[in-house]
């Protein structure tokens, strides 16, 4: 049986929606990144199946898959800091207290 | 001569001073009428040494000055220097004078002395106004002015009852009379045009019907002032003011206005039908018998005095009616010296005694030998004894009455003689005699000096009595008349001599006296009815119309406006529940609204950025959705 670039497509999906839905339901600031991280991830993956089946003479998908890992390093280091200044200030990183911005 | 104007306006310029002041600053400048008055006395004397010898009726000054203009009719006011004028303005000041410096001692333990001088100053100077004016109008006005200061020195002590009635009594009475007055001035102005006496009092044809109105108003306004029957019955009850103030205003002054304006005037009662002159002379002789008669009745000394003064001034116009002013002025001249006199006395012997009942009195002539002895002349000269002024001016009566005819008033005056030295015995004798121990002391200095003053000028003024004729008409008078002046004296002894035997020696019992005639004496006793009279039906009337008044306002009135206020009440009520249900409804509704619906949209403001990440997702969703359906559908 070969891996055809549905399944590749079908696993991005859900790999999407599960990083979706974490990111709209965690409590945890932490957990919204990871979860973050793995629908960059899923993007990741459809960009490099594409490329591979779709253009296998070109790297552009691999090369921007590479690109977007390195920004979503910086993106998480920063994410991280801002993490922890915000449980310097308030002693903890639970999204559903954060609701200053109440109306 | 302008000067002349200085007598009456430095009284006035006192008053103006002193009314502003406050009560202790009016009580330190007391003495400063007193200096205007001496001031307004030189003058006086100065006026008189220019009229002097006199005998001529054109004024010796006069000035006027135009007040106004009435439909081009020039309203003009002045004044006017004549023997008439002069002669009282040396009255009013000798007397004003006297009655200061007695004031000076007499009111110097009031608190409140410095309002009374500066309201006597005010009286003096509309009194020497009065007889200064050439004319109706200001004679008129300074004549109210007069009437306010009495109603003022009336009702002097009015934390009391009794003087505050008094006052009020005194107004309204003399109020009656000056409605006459007016009524008389508007006559003469609808005839005449003028008021000036220059014009009127010498033979301005008014015709006999318009001339009686008027000569009517102006002795009805002369019967208020001067306390003349039926007008009477304020002059007594008067007596609750400060007695010097009564010695000036109901003895010597104001109540003399009265014949001063008939006397004045008496060229309009000659015009006037015979009967009005005749009117004159039966009031006077009226007003003579009931003050005499009801002066027998009295206990209190004041009382007697007053009603004495109300029958000296029957005595004048009984022989103003005779048509003879200059008789009529000069008893006016020598009753007002002695009965300022008989006043000042009273007041010292009441501030000695602490009592006006003469029953309470006796044997204050070993205590006041000053007081009896001025008191005694005065007596002398009020009951007509020769040589003392009273004897003088009373024959001058007689005499007059006599000649002219009048022989009824002859001997009514007579008898009024006689009465009046009858009740004047009775009164010396409860006050001076009997042997009752008195601890009573003799009065100040400052007391007693205007009344030795007074009782001079009352020993000598009468021998005046040619020269004063002579001088204030230009007539010559008839040398005494021997039979007159015997006859005179002799009623004058007679009631002396009776009183002596029924007082002194009590030759009658008066008390069984009042037992024998009942109804005369409870006649007497209630002043002969007139303020029964009055209080039914004038007060009563009054009372009774004003209830009646009352209900009506009442009802109708205060219904009709009580109405109206409902109606506003009931429309104002049913805007008001409109205003609150409809705009305001409106208006409340609409933030209602706009509330309402900023809480429900405040509801998807969670303030969780997942929440807004979530809508977006949805929006996203339903974008994608839509542009699906629409893309095909395209």
């Amino acid at each position: 049986m070969t891996v055809g670039p549905v399944a590749f497509m079908v696993l991005a999906a859900v790999l999407f929606c599960i990083g979706l839905f974490g990111a709209l339901s965690k409590k945890s600031a932490v957990a919204v990144l990871m979860c973050i991280e793995l629908m960059t991830n899923a993007v990741n993956l459809n960009l490099i199946a594409v490329s591979r089946f779709v253009t296998p003479d070109s790297l552009a998908g691999q090369f921007t898959a590479a690109f977007i890992m390195v920004v979503a390093a910086a993106e998480i280091g920063l994410g991280l800091a801002l993490v922890l200044a915000l449980y310097h200030a308030r002693r903890t990183v639970e999204l559903d207290r954060l609701d200053r911005l109440k109306g | 001569m302008a000067w002349v104007l200085l007598i009456p306006l430095l009284p006035a310029l006192t008053f103006a001073v002193m009314a502003p002041m406050s009560r202790r600053a009016r009580t330190t400048w007391r003495w400063l009428p007193l200096a205007a008055m001496s001031v307004s006395l030189v003058l006086s004397l100065l006026a008189f040494a220019r009229v002097w010898p006199g005998g001529s009726q054109t004024p010796t000054f006069h000035a006027t000055t135009v007040l106004a203009r009435l439909g081009g009719v020039p309203l003009s006011v002045g004044i006017q220097l004549d023997p008439v004028s002069v002669m009282m303005l040396l009255v009013v000041t000798i007397v004003g004078v006297c009655v200061q410096v007695y004031s000076l001692g007499y009111m110097h333990r009031d608190e409140r002395q410095g309002w009374y001088f500066a309201v006597l100053a005010l009286f003096s100077a509309a009194m020497l106004l009065l007889v200064l004016a050439d004319d109706f109008l200001l004679l008129y006005m300074s004549w109210e002015v007069m009437g306010l200061c009495s109603y003022l020195l009336i009702g002097f002590w009015h934390e009391q009852e009794a003087p505050r009635l008094a006052a009020i009594k005194a107004f309204l009475t003399t109020r009656v009379g000056d409605v006459g007055f007016a009524i008389g001035l508007a006559v003469m102005w609808a005839s005449a045009r003028t008021f000036d006496f220059s014009v009127v009092l010498h033979g301005f044809p008014f015709g006999t019907a318009i001339a009686t109105m008027i000569a009517l108003g102006l002795l009805f306004g002369a019967m208020g002032k001067s306390a003349q029957v039926p007008l009477h019955v304020w002059l007594p009850d008067a007596m609750a003011g400060p007695t010097p103030a009564s010695a000036l205003i109901h003895a010597a002054t104001m109540v003399a206005a009265g014949v001063y304006l008939v006397a004045r005037s008496l060229p309009i009662f000659e015009q006037a039908a015979p009967w009005v002159l005749e009117a004159v002379l039966v009031i006077g002789i009226l007003t003579a018998l009931t003050g005499g008669v009801l002066a027998l009745v009295q206990y209190d000394i004041k009382k007697i005095l007053a009603y004495s003064t109300i029958s000296q001034l029957g005595y004048m116009f009984i022989v103003l009616g005779a048509g003879a002013e200059g008789a009529a002025l000069f008893h006016l001249m020598t009753h007002a010296f002695f009965k300022s006199l008989l006043f000042l006395g009273a007041g010292v012997i009441i501030h000695a005694t602490h009592t006006q009942d003469i029953r309470e009195m006796g044997g204050l002539r070993r205590a006041m030998p000053w007081t009896t002895a001025t008191f005694l002349v005065g007596a002398l000269a009020l009951s007509g004894v020769y040589p003392f002024s009273g004897f003088w001016s009373k024959d001058d009566i007689l005499t007059t009455l006599w000649t002219s005819g009048h022989l009824v008033a002859f001997w009514f005056a007579l008898g009024v003689a006689a009465l009046t030295a009858f009740y004047m015995t009775r009164l010396c004798v409860r006050v001076f005699g009997d042997n009752a121990c008195s601890l009573a002391r003799e009065g100040h200095n400052e007391m007693l000096a205007p009344m030795a003053l007074l009782a001079a000028i009352t020993a000598v003024v009468g021998f005046s009595s040619q020269t004063f004729a002579h001088f204030l008409l230009g007539e010559t008078q008839a040398p005494l008349n021997l039979t007159i002046a015997l006859t005179g004296t002799a009623f004058a002894l007679g009631g002396i001599a009776l009183g002596v035997w029924v007082y002194l020696f009590h030759g009658v019992d008066t008390d069984r006296l009042k037992v024998r005639v009942p109804y005369v004496y409870a006649a007497l006793q209630h002043k002969l009815y007139f303020d029964l009279v009055y209080d039914r039906v004038f007060v009563g009337g009054f009372r009774s119309l004003s209830a009646w008044l009352a209900g009506f306002d009442r009802t109708v009135i205060d219904g009709a406006v009580n109405g109206a206020a409902q109606l506003w009440s009931a429309t104002a009520t049913t805007l008001w529940r409109g205003d609150v249900t409809l705009i305001d409804g409106a208006v409340n509704g609409v933030g209602a609204l706009v509330r309402g619906a900023g809480a429900r949209a405040r509801e998807i403001e969670t303030g969780r950025l997942q929440t807004y990440q979530r809508l977006a997702l949805a929006v996203l969703l339903l974008l994608l959705v839509l542009s699906v359906v629409l893309l095909r559908g395209a």
